[in-house]
């Protein structure tokens, strides 16, 4: 397997390459336009591999994706959980699919909370192992903290929750299928250190495990969903600037020119 | 470069280097194209290995990014880079113009038809010194270029390497010399992984 995160420091934001040396292919996972799309496909070219796939954890609303461009360049599929809002077409799957990439798996894990939408993937190297190695979280888990549920916009025609509502549904999430998978599983999220995506708490390490994500982050250290929607409330940092129209042009309703450099 | 343009620039002896994976490659390339798999770090220094600094070049990526960065690496490095293909393989199929596969054979086919190949090795003579897949000759791929004529190809040459780059390569540049080439995928990884009989020294 080769695994490279790419770190995007203006926004601490991470995306990831999950890819097979000898099928020669990759899929990329959460790309940003910050780096933009030509810097996935000459990365991925560097290490002797073409883009197959590209996958969101979910719609994201604190920075612009090129998701939608590196697909169309590369002449690869867009992956989207189907609950996602989008305006434009995308490739859906659901919770418990599996896309290979030579003896890589990548399992989708249905992880909403965050958004209604959100998709966890955890990786499987069978050429060394059949039990999962790493899990990208996206925003449902970050190190040290979790995505907050109060960043919806355009889409709340599928959620029928409220924030509070979410955020007991990110808990229940968080314990009940991350935690569940084995402790050795590492952790890799979409953001790290002083994203607003996330909590005060948020390390600036840019990996962890479950087994010490479980033990301890603090939000998920709260008895029950209730007081851990109270902590993150608590918790949270500013809203990012401009979310509602980089939320907007990620869910096709914005024309690129309209986000006048919102979120790069 | 349009479609066009490279194809008349082929006529008059330019070289496409076609910068993709050697599967992608095999399935369907350029006729006459080079397989020469692109990254960043070495590229000048393969290609200075491999061709004639005066071979007038057109560099084909998929995507276009590839291409571009590729022909400037190039050019800065000094060599003949005419430009890069517009619109890729796509652009060019649509003008009519000519594609064509490189055959493969795996491992286990090369195995079980010996008989029906002249097996060239493609790799580094220590790497073949070191072990080879029995009778096989060979042909290093910084060799390949210059040597390429000389080839014996009655039977069919069947082009291996320790994974598929250097392969790939050397068995484009046969064709493009008129000879018949085949390439085996997997490599000496795959001969090796299974267990198959190795011949060592130089044969």
């Amino acid at each position: 397997m080769i695994f490279k995160q790419f770190r995007y420091e203006p926004l601490n934001q991470a995306s990831y390459l999950v890819g097979c040396p000898k099928a020669k292919e990759a899929f990329i996972i959460d790309p940003i336009e910050g780096l933009g799309a030509d810097f996935y496909v000459l990365e991925a070219a560097d290490l002797g591999l073409a883009i197959t796939g590209v996958f969101e954890t979910h719609v994201h609303a604190d920075y612009v994706s090129c998701a939608r461009e590196l697909a169309e360049m590369n002449g690869c599929p867009h992956y989207l959980h189907e609950n996602a809002p989008t305006t434009y077409p995308y490739t859906s799957f659901k919770d418990g699919d599996v896309f290979t990439v030579g003896q890589v798996d990548m399992t989708c894990l249905f992880t909403p909370g965050h958004t209604p939408e959100h998709t966890s993937y955890l990786i499987t190297d069978k050429s060394r192992s059949d039990e999962p190695w790493a899990v990208l979280t996206g925003d449902c888990l970050f190190v040290g903290d979790v995505g907050r549920p109060d960043l919806l916009v355009g889409d709340q025609a599928l959620d029928v929750m409220d924030e509070g509502e979410r955020a007991q549904t990110q808990f229940t999430t968080i314990r009940d299928i991350l935690f569940a998978l084995p402790e050795h599983v590492e952790v890799y999220p979409n953001h790290y250190g002083g994203s607003l995506c996330g909590g005060v708490n948020m390390s600036g390490k840019n990996s962890s495990t479950i087994y010490y994500e479980n033990k301890y982050n603090l939000a998920m250290q709260k008895a029950d969903a209730a007081e851990f929607a109270e902590f993150v409330r608590d918790t949270a940092k500013p809203l990012p600037d401009d979310y509602e129209k980089i939320k907007s042009y990620n869910l096709g309703l914005l024309e690129k020119e309209e986000l006048k450099g919102a979120g790069v | 470069m349009t479609p066009a343009e490279v194809r008349a620039a082929q006529q008059e002896g330019a070289a496409v280097l076609d910068l993709r994976t050697p599967h992608p490659f095999a399935a369907e390339h350029l006729e006459g194209a080079l397989s020469v798999q692109f990254n960043r770090a070495d590229l000048v220094d393969r290609v200075e290995l491999v061709f004639p600094e005066d071979l007038p070049m057109i560099m084909h990526g998929e995507p276009e990014a590839i291409g571009k960065v590729a022909a400037k690496l190039l050019s800065d490095a000094g060599f003949n880079v005419l430009g890069h293909l517009e619109g890729g393989l796509k652009a060019w199929k649509e003008e009519g113009l000519p594609v064509v596969q490189l055959p493969t054979l795996d491992v286990d086919e090369l195995k079980d038809r010996m008989g029906e190949f002249t097996v060239v090795d493609a790799r580094d003579p220590f790497e073949f010194k070191y072990g080879h897949v029995p009778g096989s000759g060979i042909l290093s791929w910084t060799e390949a270029w210059y040597e390429a004529d000389k080839a014996e190809d009655d039977p069919p040459i069947a082009v291996i390497c320790g994974d598929e780059i250097r392969s790939v390569l050397v068995a484009s540049i046969l064709v493009r010399k008129g000879k018949k080439a085949e390439l085996v995928t997997g490599g000496m990884v795959d001969w090796v992984e299974r267990d198959y009989p190795i011949e060592k020294g130089m044969g």
